[in-house]
């Protein structure tokens, strides 16, 4: 069997890769996924599109993406429980405070719509968030959430449509190269030729590497979320602090989907839980949301941040195998990027070069020149 | 109190106890004081716990704590199971209507 593009990962990346590819008339193309769609980061993630970044590059990709978002249902044929209901960020920290005015001066001028909120608007216009502690918080309506199983499934099928073909709970378990170039991978379904390979394996990503001997600068790391009883939907955006590490929505059925980062986790693929987060998230989040004292937490699951070394996404070719590309390293908000990343990197394959997005500050060159890290992350 | 069961062949007899009062639905009512909510209301002859969001009837199901099929609004707060949490002097318990209202 021989495709021209294999895609390794069925998540969300991999899903938007190969749905884009379809939409520019490549479809000889295969994805390929050890489990099942969405297995990974994407099905356990928090869902949230978010456009408030600390780089101008960030907040084009993610601007782009809202476009997509907003039309998918649309265009992609699928209802993906969509809503812009906005993303509040809030600061607990001077220093943190001063950067976000900083960064909303450079997001406007990207030309996104964002307001600063001192902590006596917030709690006037949010009545149920506790401010104590609060310094400063900004608001952007047009950030939003939606389901990222539903996404993945939306593109699988639409990629489908197109011709593509999907071998889920297939693994791959070797990348062949020759004269410096993949011919072709090796999977528990058999050996399939190809032209080029895409890495989108998001928590498995350096292994995948590996296999075509190639070292990746990634990372993966457990992060943790749990969801709790639902209460009646009134919660429309999503609250997020770096400085206070946590974010927390409301799905649209009424239920609070929350999670927080674990300085201490050891890298690594690892889909256990802890008590101790349950402990510590639910003693935070209900003093800061008074309302959700009154509602249990009804499940509680973990999955991978693939963290690149400056907690930005990896995009492009590699520089070692010519037919080798990469849509990795999202450091946690690989979802919110999918569409403008699978645009991309299907751009990047058919034409040889992006038309709508620059990616070109994203490929692994960067790392040699030092690293500037995005802060904007949980 | 014509539904409790006062003499059980394993169980025994229903041993005296002190009688509290509860409200439900603005209606004054009489309950024993190890009664659960559910316990109560079925002794006052009332199944009917709440309703779900398109309008039908919830009430005692799973008795362990589990299904949120009994929810009840308990002085305000919503999402109470009935069945594990015990009535008190004077609580006022409300049938919960679809979701639970947040409070804060």
């Amino acid at each position: 069997m021989k495709y021209k593009v294999c895609i390794i990962g069925g998540g969300i990346i991999g899903t938007a890769i190969a749905y884009f590819l379809g939409k520019l008339g490549e479809n000889s193309v295969a994805i390929f996924e050890k489990r099942y769609l969405s297995s990974g980061a994407t099905g356990r993630c928090g869902g949230g599109i978010r456009q408030q970044w600390s780089t101008k590059s960030n907040v084009r990709l993610a601007m782009r993406s809202v476009e997509f978002f907003k039309k998918f249902k649309e265009e992609v044929g699928m209802d993906i429980e969509y809503r812009q209901g906005g993303y509040l960020l809030l600061s607990y920290s001077e220093e943190e405070a001063r950067q976000f005015e900083k960064n909303v001066e450079m997001q406007r001028e990207e030309g996104l719509d964002v307001e600063i909120l001192s902590p006596r608007m917030v709690s006037k216009r949010y009545p149920y968030i506790n401010t104590d502690g609060l310094i400063l918080a900004t608001f952007c309506p047009t950030d939003g959430h939606a389901n990222p199983h539903k996404a993945t499934f939306g593109y699988a099928n639409a990629a489908k449509k197109m011709g593509i073909d999907i071998y889920t709970h297939t693994e791959v378990n070797g990348i062949e190269v020759k004269n410096g170039k993949i011919c072709g991978i090796h999977t528990s379904k058999g050996y399939f030729e190809c032209d080029i390979v895409v890495n989108a394996a998001g928590a498995w990503s350096k292994e995948v590497g590996m296999m075509a001997g190639v070292q990746l600068p990634t990372e993966s790391y457990r992060h943790q979320i749990f969801v709790t009883e639902p209460l009646e939907y009134f919660f429309p955006f999503m609250a997020i602090s770096f400085s206070g590490n946590f974010y927390m929505r409301q799905a649209l059925h009424g239920q609070f989907i929350m999670g927080q980062g674990d300085k201490d986790e050891k890298p690594g693929i690892n889909e256990n839980v802890t008590f101790r987060f349950e402990k510590e998230m639910a003693r935070k989040m209900t003093k800061i949301f008074p309302f959700l004292e009154n509602v249990r937490i009804l499940r509680h699951w973990s999955g991978e941040y693939n963290m690149s070394p400056d907690a930005q996404p990896i995009l492009g070719k590699s520089d070692k195998i010519d037919n080798f590309y990469y849509a990795i390293g999202f450091s946690g908000h690989g979802f919110m990027l999918a569409p403008a990343v699978g645009e991309a990197i299907a751009e990047l394959i058919v034409f040889g070069k992006t038309i709508h997005s620059d990616i070109s500050y994203l490929n692994t060159e960067r790392f040699k020149k030092g690293i500037v890290q995005e802060k904007n992350v949980v | 109190m014509s539904r409790r069961v006062v003499a059980h062949p394993i169980l025994g007899d229903l041993i005296e106890e002190e009688v509290i009062e509860f409200e439900f639905e603005g209606l004054k009512l009489k309950a024993l004081k190890s009664d659960t909510i559910a316990s109560a209301l079925i002794s006052n002859g009332i199944d009917i716990f709440g309703f779900s969001e398109s309008g039908k009837p919830k009430g005692f199901f799973c008795a362990i704590g589990k299904c949120s099929s009994c929810l009840v609004v308990v002085d305000g707060v919503p999402n109470v199971r009935a069945c594990i949490t015990p009535v008190r002097d004077g609580m006022r318990v409300e049938r919960q209507k679809g979701k639970g209202k947040p409070v804060w």
